[in-house]
């Protein structure tokens, strides 16, 4: 009696975690599950979540998207390798390590969405999205959130400084940084901390500047990355004390606090630029800033090339339920819709890969950012993204031996290539 | 004593759990980091075994062989420093000075602190800018001394072990624990002797510690440095130039990069390390006997 006391225990236990594993879901009704990292103070976030909750009451009973938080980037890199590898994949998820997306195409385990795109659903994505992310002509994983990064400058550090417009060299560019310097500013925030993040941007556009459109086709052996790198290492001239330990807190800090004169990011950053919490006497940031182009390089092969990424793609998991996978497509659908996008682009501050009219209401810092990105002749990707994931891994440790005297220009790029080597 | 045939049944039905919660949950996991430790594995597509490139590879790398060289730093100083400083400590409380419970509960406050607030806490009070210690610094008149602490080379490393060495908390209670056990008839003794408390604490009080709490106590502390990761990672994230890293955190960043063969080689390495330095510290320890002539050894001291 003991025993079967204990056995029915222990059957319910399992039973019950069992439950508490499984989402709960009416008869019948698809549970569409999404592990997402566009949620918590994502600026992507609020706006999905009401895309969420009004796709759930528009199909209730019939689907449901369940969306499961992930503040932790890595953590959910992490997650969502390790679930292909262990044979599957999300139902839908979002996948922003650029170098490996073909590899995760060829995993086979995402769901080809070539034919609902061929219906028509394609004509939504701006022109040529897809061409550089499809396997054989197939394309399983979606470009959905653009990047571009160009620096925006504020005109009163300029002005104090005798200058009424930003340079269009970077010969001009170091003149000018000289003039801030003297008026006893910060030139732009560099960081060799964490991931690097705001010093891989300028070595981007510098990498631009120097070798053209074409500078990523033979690797790093492209003599542009060493010669942006002694760039680069002049730049931390410019910057302020401690940039070598200094990570992305610092560099946005000292933005906010006005005594830096340039600050490069994405465009989700600009929400940041129209909050009043960091206005000065009333003056949003916003009302004293301008966004410009990358500067040439006197002998360089750029030609005002745009830097960009995709920073977000979206993927589903290939789905044995024809029901299910119908349902996935049809959320899919529902959230890349123009003019849910176009409100998106307006609330977030992001951009997308969706044709849309950008709403009348579009803050003027991001409409002069897209008016830059539409005059570019060219985009190439950021260095993070033209290469293996390692290569961004050891970027903080390459700048910050770079910067310190350990290595020469041309120790920097070795540094970079061994790492990419041993990947 | 011999034991009969129900016995060892009996012996094994209590070992079973154990055995088998080892078995799965430690002794295939190390297998199969040494099976993927000899493949080139990104984690999508089909492993390949790879000879061994990988471990090739970890001894080519600059970066790797410092993390090493400061894991083997880290364990020496939390083994040698530490250790005995929380052995000086509990020493000094055993004897139940005035306070003693403030100074415990102090010694003990920084363990119930999460180590990831520790560092960012630490973080902020080295800030080249606006950090305490600089401050401090230029507030003193040695403004010129002040420096990005976690950007500089020379201090980096220093400055993330240092702070944490005097985290001796845990240490210290585990030994005071062991102390109160020790018979106070050898401390009477001494006293009629003539020991001081210093003698005390030299020939009475380390060598009946020495292979109970002392020996648990550098064994742990020494594991724990070599398996350092939040710390550095938090504070320096390895930098500068790869100069503050460690084993563990040079794994992390090697399955960011999703080189999986590699960041196992490097597990491997590590618990190689790990092994020989357990080695080493038993054979520190061992003595001629379990319990030292203490009170003998004190007389002689005090003639």
């Amino acid at each position: 009696m003991k025993k079967l006391f204990a056995l029915v225990l222990a059957l319910a236990l399992c039973f019950s975690l069992a439950a508490l594993a499984v989402p709960a879901s009416a008869d019948g009704e698809i549970v569409i599950n999404f592990p997402s990292i566009w949620v918590g103070t994502d600026s992507k976030a609020p706006y999905l979540a009401e895309m969420i909750e009004a796709f759930n009451a528009e199909n209730a009973g019939s689907i449901k998207v369940v969306v499961e938080d992930q503040t932790d980037y890595q953590a959910y890199r992490d997650k969502i390798r390790t679930t292909i590898t262990t044979g599957s994949a999300p139902d839908l998820c979002i996948l922003d390590t650029t170098f490996d997306i073909k590899a995760f195409a060829e995993s086979g385990k995402f769901m080809d969405l070539t034919p609902y795109l061929d219906e028509g659903w394609g004509a939504n994505f701006t022109d040529g999205a897809f061409d550089a992310w499809s396997v054989d002509g197939k394309v399983s994983i979606l470009p959905f959130e653009a990047a571009v990064f160009t620096p925006i400058y504020n005109t009163e550090i300029l002005k104090a400084a005798g200058w009424d417009h930003f340079p269009a060299t970077y010969t001009e560019f170091f003149q000018m940084a000289d003039d801030i310097k003297a008026a006893g500013f910060n030139v732009m925030g560099q960081m060799a901390g964490e991931n690097g993040w705001s010093s891989m941007l300028w070595y981007s556009l510098l990498v631009e500047a120097i070798g053209g459109k074409d500078v990523y086709a033979d690797g790093l052996s492209n003599p542009a990355f060493v010669e942006a790198a002694k760039v680069l290492k002049e730049m931390y001239n410019y910057t302020f004390d401690g940039a070598i330990s200094a990570g992305a807190g610092d560099v946005n800090g000292h933005w906010l606090n006005r005594d830096t004169a340039i600050y490069l990011n994405g465009p989700w950053w600009i929400a940041n630029l129209y909050k009043e919490e960091n206005a000065v006497d009333g003056v949003l940031l916003a009302d004293v800033c301008e966004v410009a182009t990358n500067p040439s390089y006197e002998g360089g092969k750029g030609e005002g090339g745009l830097v960009t990424t995709v920073q977000g793609f979206l993927a589903a998991a290939k789905q044995d339920d024809p029901a299910k996978e119908a349902a996935v497509i049809k959320f899919l659908k529902y959230i890349s819709e123009p003019e849910r996008v176009s409100q998106w682009a307006l609330s977030s501050g992001a951009m997308f890969f969706v044709k849309y009219t950008p709403s009348p209401e579009t803050r003027l810092i991001s409409q002069k950012v897209t008016e830059v990105a539409n005059k570019a002749p060219y985009t190439i990707l950021h260095v993070n993204g033209a290469f293996p994931t390692a290569f961004s891994t050891e970027f903080p440790a390459a700048v910050s031996a770079l910067v310190l005297g350990e290595v020469d220009e041309q120790g920097f790029v070795d540094q970079l290539q061994l790492a990419i080597d041993m990947a | 004593m011999k034991l009969i045939r129900s016995d060892r049944k009996a012996l094994f039905a209590f070992m079973a759990p154990a055995i088998l919660v080892m078995i799965l949950f430690f002794v295939i996991p190390v297998i199969y980091v040494i099976v993927v430790s000899f493949l080139k594995w990104n984690g999508i597509s089909a492993p390949a075994f790879n000879n061994l490139k990988n471990y090739a590879l970890l001894m080519k790398d600059k970066s790797f062989s410092r993390s090493v060289i400061n894991n083997i730093i880290w364990a020496l100083v939390a083994g040698f420093i530490q250790v005995p400083l929380a052995m000086v400590m509990a020493i000094i409380l055993s004897r139940k000075p005035k306070g003693w419970k403030f100074f415990r509960t102090v010694y003990f406050f920084p363990q119930v602190i999460s180590g990831i607030a520790l560092a960012t806490l630490w973080r902020a009070i080295y800030n080249a800018e606006h950090g305490m210690l600089n401050g401090l610094l230029r507030a003193v008149g040695l403004g010129a001394a002040a420096k990005d602490w976690l950007g500089t080379i020379q201090t980096a490393f220093p400055a993330v072990l240092i702070y944490w060495v005097f985290y001796i908390g845990y240490y210290m209670v585990i030994m005071m624990a062991d102390i109160t056990t020790i018979d106070t008839s050898y401390y009477e003794a001494a006293t009629i002797d003539g020991a001081t408390d210093f003698q005390q604490a030299i020939y009475i009080t380390i060598p009946l510690i020495k292979k109970t709490s002392l020996l648990t106590c550098v064994t742990l502390a020494s594991v724990m440095g070599l398996r350092q990761f939040e710390q550095v990672y938090m504070l320096t994230n390895g930098q500068p130039a790869n100069t503050t890293s460690t084993i563990v955190l040079y794994m992390y960043k090697k399955m960011q990069n999703a080189n999986y063969g590699i960041a196992s080689a490097s597990a491997v390495i590590l618990i190689l390390v790990g092994v020989i330095f357990i080695i080493c510290i038993r054979k520190l320890f061992e003595g001629r006997g379990d319990r030292p002539p203490v009170v003998k050894s004190v007389r002689r001291a005090v003639k």
